[in-house]
């Protein structure tokens, strides 16, 4: 892990064992599974879900600042807690969570490797005593930071209409306009298939090894920088469906292979693909 | 429409509990789901194996129908498949025991919210009556074979 551009902000099972207890430390579970933290869970870690703690559905954004602070208080989480996020399905939500975090500016986070499928098969326990923690008193963000690493639909339309990077992570066929779901996944109201112009078609699974972990920093280089050509300097925008895979390649693409600029368009093509006007294309691209 | 007896009481004991009662009660019937699956020497009048874009891996549904015309549910999950549709797996199978094919298909679903609570419905609502529109397929298959049936005799 050493080799990444910011290896602090992956941790593996032994640092969190050794930080199991640390009370400058919460471990925090965010799964698909909405129940799966039930039925078990690291050891002092709480449960933080995408959309009932995250996600504030009257008007399709985050939370504010004001529900952010309650919610880190509820906790005990401070402004100068370390989070370690870990989840199921690869840490998609794990990931989002974590990006989510640092949208209010709570940048001291970290991603357990290989996340909960890598936990259980390396035969580690599994608890379903819920952890107390006193309740803190955890500032109000100033301000959210959906400037830095949030793109909305109009940043999207620029990127695609000045040809700069935009990574579409989803699978191929997604890409391609044949499914409008993920492979295994419903369809989720959403009237087009394809993708933004201009995009590349860089699914997110290329960055994971089979047990969940990262892949390596020279195989990522290879994929990201050899391959799909991003530079340093480039103002990068990724995507999926719902923003929880782009989350994914978000973290790799910023902390794991260190560009500056990224930013994850979480409306992504729930939201392009049922835009009145938004122009699509469809096939390889 | 009177739901079955059985289901009925397994509402009553959900719509008793504060939403973290529910959630526990929902794990329980989760580590259950085991227990629904067939066992060796079972016979079934239909058997329904598939993948279904509704949900994240296979899943089987085995019907026998008693003497009585009466229904007992068999299921069979995949390894991904979601924890709320392994405790809908549990809750139904007991829950419609005995009931009649027909009242299966008749069933309004209109009773699941009241089991999981409406924030889970709102959250995750295919998962939560994958289950149910599973088992009403399979009763509605047994119906037409028996209907076909009674027509060539």
């Amino acid at each position: 892990m050493s080799e990444y551009a910011h290896p602090d902000m992956l941790v593996d099972a032994q640092w969190l064992l050794d930080h199991q207890d640390d009370p400058n430390v919460r471990i925090v579970e965010s799964n698909e599974d909405i129940l799966l933290y039930d039925t078990g869970h690291i050891r002092n870690a709480v449960h933080i879900d995408w959309r009932a703690d995250l996600q504030d559905d009257e008007i399709r954004d985050y939370i504010s600042p004001e529900a952010f602070a309650a919610l880190c208080s509820r906790h005990g989480i401070t402004s100068d807690t370390t989070c370690v996020f870990y989840g199921d399905k690869s840490n998609w939500w794990a990931a989002y969570a974590l990006w989510v975090f640092h949208l209010y500016g709570h940048t001291n986070t970290r991603l357990l490797n290989g996340g909960r499928d890598k936990w259980i098969a390396d035969g580690r326990e599994l608890t379903r005593d819920v952890p107390s923690f006193t309740a803190s008193d955890y500032p109000v963000p100033p301000r959210r930071y959906d400037d830095d690493i949030r793109a909305f639909f109009d940043d999207t339309l620029q990127h695609s209409q000045s040809s700069k990077p935009l990574i579409d992570v989803r699978s191929p066929g997604e890409f391609k306009g044949e499914i409008t779901h993920m492979p295994e996944y419903p369809q989720e109201g959403v009237l087009r298939g394809g993708h933004v112009p201009g995009a590349n078609s860089v699914p997110w699974k290329m960055a994971a090894n089979d047990d969940g972990t990262f892949k390596s920093a020279g195989e990522l280089q290879q994929i990201y920088t050899d391959q799909c050509g991003l530079q340093q300097d480039d103002d990068i925008i990724a995507y999926c469906r719902i923003g929880e895979r782009s989350s994914h390649t978000w973290f790799v693409l910023k902390y794991l292979l260190g560009y500056e600029k990224v930013r994850n368009y979480d409306g992504s093509w729930t939201e392009w693909g049922n835009r009145v006007r938004a122009p699509i294309e469809k096939g390889e691209g | 429409m009177a739901l079955p007896q059985k289901l009925e009481s397994i509402i009553a004991l959900f719509e008793s509990l504060p939403d973290a009662g529910k959630r526990e009660n929902l794990i329980a019937f989760s580590d259950n789901a085991v227990k629904w699956e067939p066992q060796e020497g079972d016979v079934f009048e239909i058997e329904d194996v598939r993948k279904d874009e509704e949900c994240t891996d296979t899943v089987g549904v085995f019907m026998q129908v008693d003497e009585t015309g009466g229904c007992q549910f068999k299921m069979t999950l995949g390894p991904q498949v979601q924890t709320l549709t392994k405790a809908m797996t549990a809750i139904l199978c007991k829950g419609l025991q005995g009931s009649l094919p027909q009242e299966i298909l008749d069933l309004p679903s209109d009773f699941v919210p009241r089991i999981v609570g409406a924030e889970l419905v709102r959250q995750r609502s295919q998962t939560t009556y994958y289950i149910l529109t599973r088992m009403k397929s399979v009763a509605k298959v047994y119906l037409n074979r028996s209907h076909q049936a009674s027509d060539v005799s």
